[in-house]
């Protein structure tokens, strides 16, 4: 099992449709895959159209109280399974504080499900936090997307320097950047990620656009690779899969 | 996975195919009219457990043709292939872990096809007041290639956490007129209306008269085994993949062994005949086999060595590949002589108390006795036999009392196996596990110095033949893996007997063994119920 986990410090970035979509277009090749929405917001479980509720709340996880397998839902797709959000997640941090190894807990809590699933995807909310640092400890690769913007591109850099300065949190943890939201009508844009392209030559090939079928997904409730998988953006999930399939 | 529920409709369908999923109260969600080509192992392996793979091609676009392994409707893998790709052997299937899984279930069996099927697939969902699904449903909606009828199919998936919503579901499909509850999958109805014939199965299995007399129960094991025998024989002789072979090897082994155990039940002259005719056609089989195991192996021995001597090992395994051909062209003709053709004829009159032997084998003196005292008796021999061997083998005992005691254990496999069901099923469990895990690792042993002796045979060939350095050095290392897995086994061997002679399974050798106070003697033959 191989547990990826989109992340940002910065919000607004495409961590949610990233991690909907590529657990989707993972799901639809016949992988076992489960999607766990971190993030107390909730888009990711709105767009499966699961209930954000789990019982006992994130405590009861943690704690061990409640099984992990115990609050997993069906989404709409086969090999598809979900983690609800839950607004008890805002307190994650004092939850991971208050227990036992805080950094190990997040892949504990995982481990009663590593047969169970292929690929977990965690999406996590922007922060760099008690949370995050679990997940990074949790995680085998960090799903990066990056705006084409100079402000995008500075977190990006934050993130470097903090997995510099805590080896021992990060370990063998891969991190995957990529271009998200690119519009490549945008002179911006386009010099900005060539620039970085070239700075950065870790950096996935495919970029995912911006474009309008994703910002459909609030309004239908589905992934852009259920909705139109003939789509621009959806071939573009596709190849950032299979390029992450590559790097793991 | 998820549970599956399956239900046939039977003819006529009250509404058009495309009206059900409405008439039903589901959402339709996708819909699909394809060309499809069903395949599964000789065995059916993907039938035993409820899945289908299929090519298949949307009738708008039929060069596009994907690969579909699912299960109830759910994809369990799925990848694009191209216009002339069939799946074959796990080899020739699509990289990645789900296509992995698949691998891990058909091992060393070929794909064949089944049935070509014209079908409309709708994919429908149960939805609840948000709309969200908590029931996946796909409607089937099938006819032959040749346009004969198929019954159309339902097939309802429960969704992780709605499970009650799903129950509701079943019932109400369950109460409705002309659906009836199934475990057919679709390969299954196409195979059904093809009237093709069963599955070959893999696995022995005879369910014999605990009162029959041990005369009786001979002639059943043994014809269950040339059933065996005959069910594989073609698939041996087409090379269609190499358990054909293996499973005709062990269907011919075992019968040796029954024979060789019929001493007093059966009549020596034809016993004698039998063995004598028996062991030939082992031996004939045997190079071919020793072909497979090598080609098997293979790719193991090329993962076991660094990248560089693997790709210097290419000319072993175009070599392997040629010995192979050639073995199995050999084996081919041996099977199709007049040798074999009499030896089969011969044994089909004696099976059938015909001919020279009918009724000669009444005269021995165990034939009448209940079949479970006989079997006992000889299964308390052999085990005393392979305890007694096994604690004799110590650190400085040579290769071939291994050899020799693997011997010794199949022996005492083969009678737990064909006559195992004339006993208590959980004692014999207790009895078997530590006897197949102590043959595991003398087969290891002897495998891999089998191996290794023939591998120093082909590396001269190679040597002769101008092989490069790099090549005979990549042998060496092929070599020098073996002589390493040969030493692990070795040093496995003490802990496996050990745990073979511990007193719990000595107990339950002794259970299976003890006479009951009161045996029956009867003369009813027989049944196998399989």
């Amino acid at each position: 099992m191989k547990i990826l986990a989109t992340y940002n410090i910065k919000g607004g970035v495409g961590k949610t449709a990233s991690a909907v979509n590529l657990a989707h277009v993972a799901a639809g090749r016949g992988d076992r895959v489960l999607l766990w929405d971190l993030d107390p917001q909730g888009a990711a479980t709105f767009y499966f159209r699961v209930k954000p509720k789990v019982k006992g709340g994130g405590e009861a996880l943690l704690s061990g109280r409640r099984d992990l397998a115990e609050v997993i839902k069906g989404s709409d797709y086969d090999n598809l399974d979900v983690v609800p959000a839950d607004f008890s997640y805002r307190h994650l941090d004092l939850m991971l504080d208050d227990a036992k190894k805080p950094l190990a807990r997040l892949r504990k809590v995982l481990a009663s499900v590593r047969d169970e699933y292929d690929y977990v995807f965690l999406d996590c909310a922007p922060s760099i936090s008690l949370t995050s640092e679990s997940v990074f400890r949790a995680a085998d690769a960090l799903l990066v997307p990056v705006i084409p913007t100079t402000l995008s591109i500075r977190t990006f850099d934050q993130l470097d320097s903090f997995v510099e300065q805590n080896p021992e949190i990060v370990r063998k943890l891969k991190i995957l950047g990529f271009f998200s939201m690119a519009d490549t009508r945008k002179r911006l844009h386009r010099e900005l990620a060539e620039e970085l392209r070239q700075q950065r030559p870790e950096l996935l090939a495919t970029q995912i656009p911006m474009d309008t079928d994703i910002e459909r997904m609030g309004v239908h409730r589905q992934p852009v690779t259920a909705m139109f998988p003939r789509s621009r953006p959806a071939r573009a999930y596709q190849s950032l899969w299979d390029e992450i399939l590559e790097r793991l | 996975m998820s549970e599956i529920h399956r239900f046939v409709v039977e003819e006529p369908l009250h509404v058009e195919p495309d009206g059900l999923a409405t008439q039903l109260g589901l959402s339709e969600t996708e819909v699909e009219e394809i060309d499809r080509q069903l395949f599964d192992t000789p065995d059916g392996r993907l039938h035993a457990m409820g899945a289908t793979l299929e090519v298949r091609s949307p009738l708008e676009f039929p060069l596009m043709r994907t690969l579909v392994w699912m299960r109830g409707g759910q994809v369990l893998a799925s990848a694009r292939v191209d216009a002339a790709s069939v799946p074959e052997l796990g080899g020739s299937l699509p990289p990645g872990p789900a296509f992995d899984r698949l691998r891990e279930v058909i091992e060393m069996r070929r794909l064949l096809p089944i049935a070509r099927l014209r079908s409309r697939l709708s994919q429908a969902a149960h939805l609840d007041s948000e709309e969200k699904t908590t029931a996946r449903v796909t409607i089937d909606v099938s006819t032959l290639a040749d346009g004969g009828a198929l019954p159309a199919l339902l097939e309802v998936r429960a969704v992780r956490g709605y499970e009650s919503e799903t129950d509701r579901l079943l019932a109400q499909l369950g109460g409705r007129e002309g659906f009836g509850p199934t475990d057919l999958t679709c390969a299954d109805l196409a195979r059904s209306a093809l009237g093709s014939p069963p599955f070959v199965p893999s696995r022995f299995s005879v369910h014999l008269d605990h009162d029959a007399s041990a005369g009786e129960v001979w002639m059943v094991v043994l014809r269950e085994l040339q059933h065996a025998m005959v069910a594989n024989f073609s698939g041996t002789i087409e090379d269609v993949d190499s358990e054909y072979l293996h499973d005709f090897r062990v269907a011919v082994r075992r019968t040796r062994s029954v024979l060789q155990e019929g001493r007093e039940v059966l009549d020596p002259a034809a016993r004698d005949h039998f063995r004598t005719g028996f062991k030939w056609l082992g031996d004939i089989t045997t190079p071919t086999r020793d072909a497979d195991v090598h080609l098997l192996d293979y790719p193991h021995m090329l993962s076991a060595l660094s990248p560089e001597y693997a790709a210097a090992l290419a000319p072993l395994g175009e070599l392997l590949i040629a010995r192979q051909r050639s073995c199995q062209a050999q084996l081919a003709l041996d099977l199709r002589s007049m040798r074999r053709a009499q030896l089969g004829a011969e044994w089909a009159e004696f099976l059938a108390g015909e001919g020279p032997w009918a009724g000669r084998s009444e005269a021995a003196a165990d034939a009448h006795r209940p079949a479970r005292r006989v079997v006992a008796a000889r299964i308390a021999r052999a085990h005393t036999r392979l305890v007694r061997d096994g604690r004799a083998i110590d650190r400085t005992s040579p290769p071939v009392a291994l050899h020799d005691l693997r011997k010794d254990a199949k022996r005492l496999r083969y009678l737990l196996e064909c006559f195992g069901s004339l006993f208590d099923a959980e004692v014999l469990a207790v009895a078997v596990r530590p006897l197949k895990s102590l043959q595991d690792v003398l087969g290891e042993f002897q495998d891999t110095e089998v191996q290794a002796h023939a591998l120093a045979g082909f590396g001269r060939q190679l040597d002769d033949e101008g092989a490069s350095t790099e090549t005979i050095l990549a042998m060496g290392g092929a070599i020098e893996q073996l002589s390493v897995r040969s030493s692990r086994a070795r040093r496995e061997f003490a802990s496996r007997f050990t745990a073979f002679d511990h007193v719990d399974v000595r107990r339950a050798y002794d259970r299976l063994t003890k006479a009951p106070k009161k045996e029956p003697r009867s003369t009813r033959p027989g049944r196998p119920r399989r």
